[in-house]
């Protein structure tokens, strides 16, 4: 490294170093604690004493660990397709040349920038069993004919039917569904994603496609979703890592209720650190869930070779 | 262009370090030159104002004449706040939780001892009533004193007992008087429940009683029962006893009688508490299970209820006994499932504590003692709507305080039957499954005692194994010649 070289390396890290400093004591450093925390009997206030992987076997066979992360999982394979299929039609909808097409954009978009307690208030009431706008809908024609339909279909099949007005967010059945539903209320930045992929896929493909004989439907099966490969992996991952860390709407909508339907891991990782002050049990459920979210991530960037197309590979 | 960007940078430098220096300067005021003592407070609204009056007195009186100052402050989750606060050798001096925080936060020692400063201003056991005074208390060491205290009891709308006057006389029940057995209140709500029909389906109007209407108090039910939570001898937890399955089973019994669809359905209908949508407040809910600040939330959201046949003015002149009949609603002590069980109450309470490592312990305690004085504990008390936590209570307290029923409250918390929060350190953690428990029974998704045993498994392995932990904790402190 020549003397100028070495000059250039040190302001260039003199100018990092707030960042890499921050990065280091205030991430690092915490991250590496918490793994030696995770085999510690610690309570923020008392020394940690080391306990080998007592923790982690008790997480084994804690029955509250084991039903949040179940409910969390079972959120994440409801909100995640969900999320990702309802935000990939608005954007072909919202990429579609009509009249008044940037104002249907933006009303797409406005509720992603509602903050999130506000949205979840906003959501209690809609959800509302007695007073709620969706069960006054569902009470109104067609959607009554619609529940009188299903029923009838349930009955036949020997299956419990649909009692209304639904609980939304007060029986334990229908509980995840809610919270999973109003996931979608914030697909906007998604959709914004999916758009700017969308203008990526080469016109010339669709072209040649079509004057091949292919109709809409093949176009965007062999054409546009192959080309938006990227961008669904790119959303699907992020999906994967927001739904298992899902904390905030279910905090202040239900906090875990009715009955924990809808405790999940975060929150009694949240619980475990903060009210009931075991930290070395918290850390260990955070280390966990890096696992899981590291284990799916991979599966994922492995399938991903599969049904990822890059263009110019 | 060169001199300008040079110029521009040089300002912005100038300016920068000027706010460095100048910026975030202490407010210094009236009380320069006197010890600072910070004081974090959990109450937010009227009784954060309340407390502020309390602190202002403090600081215009006693405080100018020891030179010292409580600077105060209120603030959400102020348990998590000092807890992390204390971890980093910065807490505050006093820090005001919640009753099942004293033993939560004296087992890891967060919290200074109290007993040698109470000592020196003279507060002993007889000056608390004797469930409050115990709370304090953990492993034979005091570790906080009472700002605002409580006590639960039963509180019914006289309205609708007229209403009903007819239907309950002929269910043999006096429409004048509040029911004193659980019996009677089961009876008493029957009769006050009404149904309607919405849209062909068969909806609750009003209930009568609801145990999860507010259900703040619900896993402490045992205690109408004549049971217990914890067995503090065996040290085992008593969750699955034959008195806890009676008692959950009576509180399953509401949501059998209404439906739990029903109950459901109705329950999404109710405001939160603190709005004028509080079903009390409506009328959809008869009877609940309240502390005694009910009295202040009336008469903030719905004042005509405390002036049902006269103006306050009129009122005023009244004597203390007589002026219970211009309110719309009354307060008796819940009433127990078992004979002989006479004033049964939880009696829950604010703290006032000095967290570890705090830097004015002393000045601290002057400010603690200060609450604890008599008058100033009425006051503060007299503002919050709650009954005192002192043995001793005067006249004044009771005529001019803002709850025409306090003195249901002070005998209540003045019981032998009065029990706070079981002192174990996990309680918060016992008290969160519990409220789970409640839920699975009332929603009809477990019986009591399947959901009961399952609870008690769970929580008695938890508690076992924290003593494991505490046991080892100490003997390796022990073994490195450290205390316990």
């Amino acid at each position: 490294m020549t003397r100028k070289e070495s000059q250039q390396l040190g302001k260039g890290l003199a100018f990092l170093s707030p960042w890499l400093i921050g990065f280091l004591v205030f991430t690092l450093l915490p991250v590496a604690l918490s793994l030696y925390y995770s085999f510690c009997d610690y309570s923020l206030l008392q020394s940690p004493a080391y306990i080998g992987t007592e923790n982690y076997r008790q997480l084994a066979a804690d029955p509250i660990f084991l039903k949040s992360l179940k409910n969390t999982l079972i959120y994440a394979l409801m909100a995640l397709p969900a999320g990702l299929m309802v935000s990939l039609g608005l954007a072909m909808l919202l990429n579609q040349k009509v009249p008044g097409q940037a104002a249907y954009r933006t009303i797409i978009f406005l509720p992603s920038l509602v903050p999130t307690v506000a949205s979840a208030m906003l959501w209690l009431w809609l959800f509302n069993a007695k007073l709620g706008l969706i069960n006054n809908l569902l009470d109104q024609a067609p959607f009554s004919w619609m529940i009188s339909a299903l029923n009838f279909v349930l009955g036949i099949l020997h299956l419990p039917q649909i009692a209304t007005p639904i609980g939304w967010l007060t029986d334990p059945l229908y509980a995840m569904p809610a919270l999973a539903l109003m996931s979608l209320w914030g697909v906007g930045h998604t959709v914004v994603i999916y758009l700017a992929g969308l203008q990526d896929v080469p016109g010339e493909l669709l072209e040649s496609a079509e004057i091949d004989g292919a109709g809409a439907w093949t176009r965007m099966r062999h054409v546009t979703l192959p080309m938006l490969s990227p961008v669904i992996f790119f959303n699907l991952i992020m999906g994967i890592i927001g739904t298992l860390q899902v904390f905030a709407v279910p905090y202040i909508m239900t906090q875990g209720n009715p009955a924990r339907a809808t405790y999940f891991f975060t929150m009694y990782l949240y619980d475990n650190a903060f009210r009931y002050l075991k930290m070395g049990y918290a850390s260990a459920m955070a280390w966990i869930q890096l696992l899981i979210i590291l284990a799916l991530t991979a599966f994922a960037f492995w399938s991903s070779k599969r049904w990822v197309h890059y263009q110019g590979k | 262009m060169q001199i300008l960007k040079q110029g521009f940078s040089a300002i912005l430098a100038v300016l920068a370090v000027f706010f460095l220096i100048f910026g975030g300067r202490r407010e210094q005021g009236s009380h320069e030159g006197r010890v600072v003592v910070n004081y974090w407070e959990k109450w937010t609204g009227n009784e954060a104002e309340q407390m502020g009056q309390i602190v202002d007195d403090f600081n215009n009186t006693v405080g100018k004449e020891k030179g010292i100052y409580v600077q105060y402050l209120s603030m959400s989750s102020v348990d998590q706040k000092t807890l992390v606060a204390t971890a980093a050798g910065v807490p505050p001096d006093i820090a005001g939780l919640w009753d099942p925080q004293v033993t939560q936060f004296a087992s890891i020692n967060a919290l200074e001892p109290l007993d040698e400063l109470a000592k020196a201003h003279g507060i002993r056991e007889g000056y608390y009533k004797p469930v409050y005074w115990d709370a304090c208390r953990y492993k034979g060491r005091l570790w906080a004193l009472i700002s605002t205290p409580a006590a639960a009891a039963l509180h019914y709308n006289k309205a609708l007992f007229v209403e009903k006057a007819k239907e309950l006389r002929a269910a043999g029940l006096d429409a004048n008087r509040a029911p004193r057995t659980l019996d009677e209140l089961d009876r008493y709500a029957k009769v006050l429940d009404e149904y309607e029909t919405v849209r062909g389906r068969k909806q609750v109007k009003i209930s009568g009683y609801l145990p999860m209407e507010p259900g703040w108090f619900m896993q402490y039910t045992v205690y109408w029962f004549g049971g217990r939570l914890f067995d503090e001898k065996t040290q085992k937890l008593t969750i699955n006893s034959p008195k806890m399955i009676e008692a959950y089973k009576w509180i399953q019994s509401y949501s059998k009688k209404l439906g739990k669809d029903s109950m459901t359905e109705f329950r999404s209908g109710f405001g939160s508490f603190a709005s004028a949508q509080n079903p009390f407040l409506v009328g959809t809910v008869a009877m609940e299970q309240q502390g005694p600040w009910m009295a202040n939330y009336i008469e903030d959201l719905k004042p005509s209820m405390n002036r049902w046949k006269m103006s306050k003015e009129q009122e005023r002149k009244l004597p203390y006994e007589a002026r219970q009949a211009n309110y719309q609603w009354g307060a008796a002590p819940f009433p127990s499932a078992v004979a002989n069980l006479e004033n049964a109450t939880y009696a829950g309470f604010d703290t006032l504590t000095i967290p570890r490592g705090s830097k004015h312990k002393k000045e601290a305690f002057e400010f603690i003692a200060y609450v604890n004085r008599q008058d100033v504990m009425e006051k503060l008390n007299s503002l919050h709507c709650k009954n005192s936590p002192l043995a001793k209570v005067s006249t004044k307290f009771i005529n001019e305080h803002p709850n025409p029923y306090i003195d249901v409250f002070e005998k209540l918390a003045a019981s032998p039957h009065a029990h706070g929060v079981p002192k174990i350190p996990i309680w918060p953690e016992v008290s969160e499954e519990l409220g789970v428990v409640a839920q699975r029974v009332y929603l009809l998704e477990a019986e009591p005692k399947q959901a009961l045993d399952e609870a008690q498994a769970r929580l008695q392995l938890k508690w076992d194994d924290y003593r494991a932990r505490q046991r080892a904790r100490n003997s390796q402190n022990a073994a490195n010649g450290g205390g316990a």
